[in-house]
C-alpha cells in the first residue's frame, strides 16, 4: 500500500430504507492534497463525509485511514485517529469563548483526569499550559486573536466558520474535512477563506472539502470527484471537471432541448 | 396460594389496570398533543376524585353525576395547566415546561390539604356492592362498573379522534405542529384542547378511584403520574391504544406480583416495569412515529 | 483604585470566611439548624447541578444518590461500628456506584424519557432501603446514628455539626470549581452545548456522561452521609421523590450550570419556607408559586446565564414579553457578590 495515500475509501456504501445515499464511491485522497467533493443537492456529500467521521455506519465497503481500517468506529475514536471535521450548519459551542471553542478542540491532546483537575498536578498544569499555547497559536495562525473572548454566537457568519476551523486544528489531524466551508458567505468573505485554506495547505494540512461555489472548489483543489445520486460519476483534476460532459449533465441535464434548438 | 385468590387478584389488577389505562391514555394524548411530559397528572386525578366526593356529598351518590362532576371540573384546570404550565413554553427547552408541571403539582397538592384537610375521606357506599359469581370468577358491580366507564370512554375518545373534525385538528398537531399551522389550523387552542382531554379523562380515573378505594385524600396522586407514564412508554408515549394496554399490564403486573410476594412491592413493579422499557424499548412497541428518545 | 478594589475583595472575602467561621457563636441554635440544612442542601443542589447544569443531562433522581450515601454511613457505623471519618468517603464512593449504574442505562436518552428513568431508579433505591429490613431497618429506619468525634470533641447539635457541614460545603466548592475549569469540565460543557460538535473533536460522549453522573451522585452521596448522623436517625421518608424535586427546584431557581446558582436557589428556598413557617402549610404554596414564577419570568435562574443553552429565553415568543423588563442584567449583583467572595 503506497503511504502517500491518507484517507481512503472503498466502495462505501449507506442506505436509508430503500434509499441508496452513497453507493460503492471510492476514493484516494493523497497527503498533501486540497481534495474537493462537489455535485447537485442530495447527492450524498454530508452523508459521506457523516460516514467518514463515524456519525453514520456504512452498510457496505470500507473506510481506511493510512492504510489502517477504521470503518464504523465511534467518531470520538476516528478524531482521536486524526479526522477532524467542520459541519455544514456550523456547531460552535455557542454559548463559551472563541478560546474555550479551541480548548475543547485540544481535547484528545490533553489527559488531564479528575483527580489531576482537583489537585493542580503537574499534569494539569502541563496540560493547561498546552491548550492555551495551542489555543493563541491557532487564533494567531488564523488571525482570530481579537475575538479570543467573545462568545462565539455573536461572531458574525464568516468568522463563526473560521473558528470552527481552527477548533478543528485544535485536534492536530492529519486531515480535515470541511462542510460547505463558503455557504452563506458574501464573494469577499469567500475569498479570504480560499486564501486561508491554501495558507493552511502550505503548512501541512491535507484538506478535503465539500462546496457548491464551483469558483471557490476550482481555484483551492487539486482533485475532485463528483457525486450525483450517491454515485461517483467523475474524478478528476479542476480542469478535466470542467470540462466533462457527464458532470455538466448531472449539473444542468441533459439538455435535449438546448442541443436540439443549436442543431436545428 | 389457591386458584380462587390468583384469579380475584387477576380482576383486581384489570380493574386498577383499567384505571391505569384511563391515566395513561390522558397522558399520551398530552406529550402527543402538547408535546411535553407532566407531573401533574397524579394531582388531577387527586383533583378529579375530591370533585366527585363533593358532588357525592351534597348531591347524593349517583355515579354519572360524579363522573360528570369531576370530568368538567378537571377540563377546566387542563386549561388553567395549559395556561401555566405551557403555553409559554411550547418553543422552550422541554425541562422548563416539566419543572413548571412539578410546581403546579405542588401546588395542587398543598392546595388540597389546605382545602380538603390532610385526613383521608370516605366515599363508602356510592353504590351498593354485590358480587356476582361466574364459575370460579368472582365480579363485583363496582368493577363492572370501572370496566365499563373506561370502554365507553376510550370508545368516545376513539369516536373524537377518528370521526370529528376536533379529532382530525388534534392528530394533525400531534403530528407536525408547523405543518398544521401552515395550513390554519389553531395549534394553541388545539393543544389545549388536547392537554384538557387528557386532564379530563384523569378526573374521571380520580372519581373511579375515589369508588374503587372508597376514599381520597391528598396524596393519592403521588404516584400514579409516574404509573399512567410508564404505561405510556410501551407505546412510546404517545401511542393511544398501546398506552390503554399498558396501564392494564401494569395493573395487572402489580396485582398478580404482590399476590406472590408483598403488598409493600405494589410500586417497585410498576417502578420495574418502567426501568425495563426505558432500557430495552425506549421507542416502545408502537408503530407510527413517536417522541424522540 | 485598583488597590482599594483588591482590599475591598480581600476584607469581603476574609470577613465572609471569619463569619461563617464564628456564626455560631453569633446566632441561636434554631437558626444554626436552618444554616445547617442550608448548608446540606447546598452540597446536594451542587451535587444535582454538577449533574444538569455542566452536562446538560435530566436527572430527576438525585434523591436516589442521597438516599445510597445516607444509608451506606448509617450502615457503616451502626452495623460494622466504623468510624464516621473512615465512612465518608466509601459512602460517597457507594453513591458514585450506583450513579454509575443509572449512567450506564441513560446514555442513549434524553430529556423526559432521561428524567423518568432517572426518576424510577430513584424510587427503586428508595423502595430497596424500604424494605430490605434486615440491613435497612425497613419502615422502622436506622436509630442511634451517634455524631462522631472530633479529635475527642463531640460534634453533635447543629451548632457543632455545622463545622462539618461548612468544611465540606467549602470543599465541594473548591473541588467542583476546579474540575469545570479543567479539561473534564470543559468536555462535560461541550456535551451539553452540542454532542455532535464534542463527538466530532474526540470527546467521548459516553465516558464523560458516565464520568459526570458519578461525580455528581459521589457528592450527593456525602450530602446524605452526611445527613446521617446530624439527624441521628433515618429512614426512607427522607429521599422521596418529592425531595428530590425540591433539590431539583433549588437548583433551577439558583441557576443551573453555574457554581453560585445552586447557593442562592438554596438560600431562597429554604429562607422561604423558614420565613414563611407562621403560615403553616402555606408555606409549600408559596414554594410552589416561586417555582412557576421563576420559570416564567427567569428561567435559567437567579444567576444564571441569560446567554446560556439553558435558558431558553431565546425562544419565548415575542407575544408574552410582557415581562421581559424584569430580565435581570446578566452578571447581576447577587452573583457579582457571590462571585467577589469565591475566587
Amino acid at each position: 500500500m503506497d503511504t502517500k495515500i491518507l484517507l481512503e475509501a472503498r466502495s462505501a456504501t449507506k442506505k436509508f430504507g430503500g434509499l441508496t445515499a452513497v453507493n460503492a464511491v471510492d476514493m484516494q485522497i493523497n497527503k498533501g492534497d486540497i481534495f474537493g467533493i462537489i455535485g447537485p443537492n442530495g447527492a450524498g456529500k454530508t452523508t459521506f463525509f457523516n460516514m467518514c467521521t463515524g456519525f453514520y455506519t456504512l452498510d457496505k465497503g470500507n473506510i481506511f485511514l493510512e492504510g489502517q481500517d477504521i470503518t464504523n468506529q465511534p467518531s470520538d475514536v476516528i478524531a482521536h485517529k486524526g479526522i477532524a471535521r467542520t459541519f455544514q450548519n456550523i456547531k460552535l459551542f455557542k454559548y463559551m469563548t472563541v478560546l474555550d471553542n479551541i480548548s475543547i478542540g485540544s481535547h484528545i491532546n490533553t489527559k488531564t483526569s479528575i483527580i489531576d483537575a482537583v489537585f493542580h498536578t503537574d499534569t494539569y498544569k502541563k496540560d493547561e499550559e498546552y491548550i492555551k499555547e495551542t489555543g493563541m497559536e491557532i487564533l494567531h495562525q488564523v488571525g482570530l486573536e481579537k475575538y479570543s473572548d467573545s462568545l462565539a454566537g455573536n461572531l458574525p457568519y464568516g468568522v463563526q466558520r473560521k473558528v470552527e476551523i481552527a477548533r478543528a486544528l485544535a485536534v492536530k489531524p492529519k486531515i480535515l474535512l470541511l462542510d460547505e466551508p463558503a455557504a452563506g458567505m458574501n464573494p469577499i468573505e469567500t475569498d479570504s477563506l480560499m486564501s486561508f485554506i491554501k495558507m493552511l495547505n502550505s503548512m501541512g494540512y491535507t484538506i478535503a472539502l465539500i462546496e457548491h461555489d464551483m469558483k471557490f472548489v476550482m481555484n483551492s483543489c487539486n482533485r475532485i470527484i463528483v457525486l450525483n445520486f450517491g454515485e461517483k460519476i467523475f474524478e478528476g483534476t479542476p480542469e478535466e471537471v470542467k470540462n466533462s460532459v457527464l458532470v455538466q449533465e448531472a449539473y444542468f441535464g441533459k439538455g435535449i432541448a438546448v442541443s436540439r434548438g443549436l442543431s436545428a | 396460594m389457591t386458584s380462587a385468590y390468583f384469579i380475584s387478584q387477576l380482576m383486581n389488577g384489570l380493574c386498577l389496570g383499567a384505571i391505569y389505562a384511563l391515566i395513561a391514555l390522558g397522558v399520551a394524548v398530552i406529550i402527543g398533543i402538547v408535546g411535553f411530559a407532566t407531573f401533574t397528572q397524579g394531582e388531577v386525578v387527586m383533583m378529579g376524585a375530591y370533585i366527585s366526593f363533593y358532588v357525592f356529598l351534597y348531591g347524593g351518590n349517583h355515579v354519572i353525576p360524579g363522573i360528570l362532576g369531576s370530568f368538567i371540573a378537571t377540563w377546566v384546570l387542563g386549561m388553567i395547566i395549559y395556561k401555566i404550565c405551557y403555553a409559554r413554553f411550547l418553543d422552550a427547552p422541554e425541562h422548563i415546561s416539566l419543572i413548571c408541571t412539578i410546581g403546579f403539582s405542588m401546588l395542587l397538592k398543598n392546595i388540597a390539604l389546605i382545602f380538603f384537610g390532610a385526613d383521608k375521606k370516605p366515599m363508602l357506599n356510592v353504590i351498593k356492592s354485590i358480587n356476582y359469581h361466574f364459575g370460579p370468577i368472582t365480579v363485583s358491580n363496582v368493577q363492572l362498573l370501572i370496566l365499563g366507564t373506561v370502554l365507553i370512554l376510550v370508545l368516545i375518545l376513539s369516536f373524537v379522534f377518528t370521526k370529528t373534525d376536533w379529532g382530525i385538528r388534534l392528530k394533525a398537531v400531534s403530528q407536525n405542529r408547523e405543518a398544521a399551522a401552515l395550513i390554519g389550523i389553531d395549534v394553541e387552542k388545539t393543544a389545549m384542547i388536547g392537554n384538557s382531554i387528557g386532564c379530563a379523562l384523569a378526573g374521571a380515573a380520580g372519581t373511579l378511584i375515589g369508588i374503587y378505594y372508597q376514599s381520597c385524600y391528598p396524596t393519592m396522586g403521588a404516584t400514579l403520574s409516574m404509573k399512567a407514564f410508564t404505561s405510556a412508554t410501551l407505546g412510546g408515549l404517545t401511542s393511544v391504544p398501546f398506552a390503554a394496554l399498558g396501564g392494564i399490564l401494569i395493573g395487572i403486573i402489580e396485582n398478580i406480583g404482590i399476590a406472590f410476594s408483598s403488598a409493600s412491592f405494589r410500586d417497585m413493579f410498576s417502578f420495574g416495569f418502567l426501568i425495563l422499557m426505558l432500557i430495552f424499548k425506549p421507542t416502545g412497541f408502537a408503530r407510527k412515529r413517536s417522541v424522540r428518545a | 483604585m485598583m488597590e482599594i478594589n483588591m482590599i475591598k475583595k480581600y476584607l469581603l472575602k476574609y470577613g465572609t470566611a471569619m463569619l461563617l467561621f464564628l456564626l455560631p457563636l453569633i446566632v441561636s441554635k434554631s437558626i444554626m439548624t436552618v444554616v445547617c440544612s442550608i448548608a446540606g442542601y447546598f452540597i446536594i443542589a451542587g451535587a444535582l447541578n454538577s449533574i444538569n447544569g455542566y452536562s446538560g443531562q435530566m436527572c430527576f433522581g438525585i434523591a436516589g444518590f442521597y438516599c445510597v450515601g445516607a444509608y451506606t454511613m448509617a450502615i457503616l457505623m451502626n452495623t460494622f461500628h466504623i468510624s464516621f471519618w473512615i465512612a465518608l468517603l466509601p459512602s460517597g464512593i457507594m453513591a458514585a456506584f450506583a450513579g454509575m449504574l443509572v449512567a450506564l442505562p441513560t446514555l442513549k436518552l434524553r430529556g423526559m424519557f432521561m428524567a423518568m428513568l432517572t426518576i424510577g431508579f430513584s424510587e427503586v433505591m428508595r423502595m430497596i432501603c424500604l424494605n430490605w429490613t434486615s440491613v435497612t431497618g425497613g419502615t422502622m429506619g436506622i436509630k442511634g446514628i451517634k455524631a462522631p468525634l472530633f479529635f475527642g470533641i463531640k460534634t453533635s447539635g447543629a451548632s457543632r455539626y455545622y463545622y462539618i457541614y461548612l468544611v465540606t460545603a467549602l470543599l465541594f466548592i473548591f473541588c467542583t470549581n476546579r474540575v469545570i475549569h479543567s479539561r473534564i469540565g470543559r468536555a462535560w460543557m461541550a456535551i451539553r452545548e452540542d454532542d455532535m460538535a464534542a463527538r466530532s473533536l474526540g470527546v467521548s460522549i459516553n465516558l464523560y456522561k458516565i464520568l459526570n453522573f458519578m461525580y455528581g451522585a459521589f457528592w450527593a452521596g456525602i450530602a446524605g452521609a452526611l445527613l446521617a448522623p446530624y439527624k441521628t436517625y433515618i429512614d426512607s421518608s427522607y429521599f422521596t421523590l418529592d425531595e428530590g424535586f425540591n433539590i431539583l427546584s433549588m437548583v433551577i431557581i439558583g441557576g443551573q450550570g453555574t457554581l453560585a446558582g445552586p447557593m442562592v436557589g438554596v438560600v431562597i428556598y429554604q429562607l422561604l419556607v423558614e420565613g414563611l413557617r407562621f403560615t403553616g402549610v402555606w408555606r409549600y404554596i408559596g414554594c410552589a408559586v416561586l417555582i412557576i414564577a421563576m420559570m416564567w419570568l427567569r428561567p435559567q435562574g437567579m444567576v444564571g446565564d441569560s446567554d446560556s443553552v439553558l435558558a431558553g429565553n431565546k425562544t419565548v415568543r415575542t407575544g408574552s414579553n410582557l415581562l421581559s423588563n424584569l430580565h435581570w442584567k446578566t452578571p447581576g449583583p447577587i452573583r457579582k457578590l457571590i462571585i467577589s467572595v469565591l475566587y
